[in-house]
């Protein structure tokens, strides 16, 4: 008996084994147009329509099963979107950056072309650190004694005078800007011929004076007032004249001398790059800083013929 | 041993074959778990041996391949010849050794799929079928099986749920009447 079964088991095995044989072998050697083929492709007929029927009664566990899989796709797709956007983010933000330098480099491209100031050796600097009062009047710059840079040498952007070298270190400097009380400016105003200081105004730092113009100077609101070419003080530096400053705001009518409000043309807030002209040594108008600065005091003043020659004369005529 | 097959019992089996490859095809295909798909057909030849015998076992077995070969348009006969060897070698267990531990589906049905998994790559390979040998096959294979081992307890529920009133000898019925009749039960022995 016992026997007779496991003859039967393996008769039955031996069996199911070689008809799998028999159908792989003859399914594999045959043409895809076969018997097998087309006794599969007759079942899948038949089926079909099974198939499909229960393809649509099971589309609905099927869809649950699916929304919880898409939920976690979705879940990490979103992870990966904001990792990606924060990316993007910081590429517009580096873009942004380096198109707000380069329209800054263009505008001290096209101030150096108009004022001629590539006599001063401009040496372009990077604004890094503000002094962080609501003042503003002075800023440190990646730019020192290593690049030329020396105290007192004028500093513009593009906008227009920006303010001069305060202290120097070998790979920095502090440029006070034309805001703060230890900067005084020679100026004119538009085409005029008389010339006035301009500093800070008092109690208003973001304005500034232009003073001690002579009592018949016409001002008129909304004309611009730019640097003379002329020194204040023997310390003073020689800023190449033309170099726009502000804009006109009102007129102050005084006894001897005549003032105007000034609004500086340059956003001092708003400083990324700036332009150092170090007129370097043996240059014109290093000369002619240095004869200015050994001018007696009462010749130098805004108003002294010798300052406006010197202006004539490091102006190129 | 595996006598009296009773014909309410194929009926339930063949059944139970066609619900499972069409749930197959129609559902569980559709839903990848872990970049793999759930294979419930050799897990479902694997406990048919393991409720009904080896020799059911190896029927189901072969029947189940044939059935998901020609609905799958695969090779005929390579199916048919892994489960057949699946159903057979998991019925061996049940009469050689008839495991009664809670984890023995898991472990069958793990040891099932792998045995499927890997003899149809086998077979696949031995016919010339132009497929790289790589890791990603291995990766395949190994979250196949991890998958199928998830799923095995509820298919074993599912599955023996469905046969066990037409089972001859059903191992619960056994053990209740081994302590009916003469057998010692475990808190008399105590």
């Amino acid at each position: 008996m016992y026997d007779k079964t496991v003859r039967r088991r393996r008769a039955v095995l031996a069996l199911l084994v070689v008809l799998s044989l028999i159908l792989l072998t003859a399914y594999f050697g045959e043409a895809p147009g076969g018997r097998l083929h087309s006794v599969q492709r007759g079942f899948l007929t038949v089926v079909s329509p099974i198939q499909d029927g229960a393809n649509k009664a099971l589309k609905p566990v099927r869809d649950l099963v699916g929304w919880f899989g898409d939920t976690l796709h979705a879940k990490s797709q979103r992870n990966q979107l904001v990792k990606q956007v924060d990316k993007l983010r910081r590429e517009v933000i580096a873009e942004e950056a380096e198109k707000h330098a380069y329209r800054e480099l263009l505008g001290l491209y096209h101030l150096d072309n108009r004022l001629s100031v590539s006599d001063y050796h401009p040496v372009t600097a990077t604004v890094v650190a503000k002094s962080p009062n609501i003042w503003y009047s002075t800023v440190t710059i990646d730019k020192g004694e290593a690049a030329g840079v020396r105290v007192n040498d004028p500093v513009i952007n593009g906008e227009g005078l920006v303010g001069k070298v305060a202290q120097v270190a070998s790979i920095g400097a502090q440029v006070s800007l034309i805001t703060d009380s230890s900067v005084g400016v020679s100026a004119r105003i538009g085409t005029s011929n008389a010339t006035g200081i301009v500093q800070p105004k008092v109690g208003d730092p973001n304005d500034l004076l232009l003073q001690y113009l002579p009592a018949n100077t016409q001002a008129n609101r909304g004309e611009y007032v730019v640097t003379s070419g002329t020194v204040s003080s023997p310390d003073d530096s020689l800023y190449p004249p033309g170099i726009p400053i502000g804009e006109v705001t009102s007129v102050n009518e005084e006894s001897a001398y005549r003032s105007v409000n000034v609004h500086p043309l340059a956003n001092l807030h708003n400083l990324d790059v700036v332009q150092v002209l170090t007129a370097a040594r043996g240059s014109l108008p290093a000369n002619l800083s240095r004869v200015a600065a050994s001018l007696p005091p009462g010749q130098s003043a805004g108003a002294s013929t010798a300052g406006e020659q010197l202006a004539a004369t490091g102006s190129g005529g | 041993m595996t006598t009296g097959i009773s014909a309410p019992l194929l009926g339930r089996i063949a059944a139970l074959a066609v619900v499972v490859v069409l749930f197959q095809i129609g559902v569980v295909s559709e839903v990848p778990v872990f970049g793999v798909v759930v294979d419930l057909s050799p897990l479902l030849v694997a406990f048919v041996g393991l409720l009904c015998g080896s020799m059911v076992g190896a029927v189901t077995g072969f029947a189940v391949g044939l059935l998901v070969d020609l609905a799958l348009l695969q090779t005929l006969g390579v199916t048919s010849l892994t489960f057949t060897i699946v159903g057979y070698w998991s019925g061996r267990l049940r009469e050689l050794r008839d495991p009664q531990a809670a984890l023995t589906p898991l472990l069958v049905g793990a040891a099932g799929s792998a045995a499927a998994m890997i003899g149809y790559s086998l077979v696949e390979f031995l016919l010339g079928v132009d497929a790289p040998v790589s890791l990603e096959l291995l990766r395949q294979i190994v979250l196949g099986v991890v998958v199928n081992t998830i799923v095995a307890l509820p298919t074993w529920a599912i599955v023996r749920r469905s046969l066990v009133g037409g089972l001859p000898d059903d191992p619960r019925r056994r053990r209740r009447r081994a302590y009916t009749t003469g057998g010692l039960s475990p808190l008399s022995r105590s």
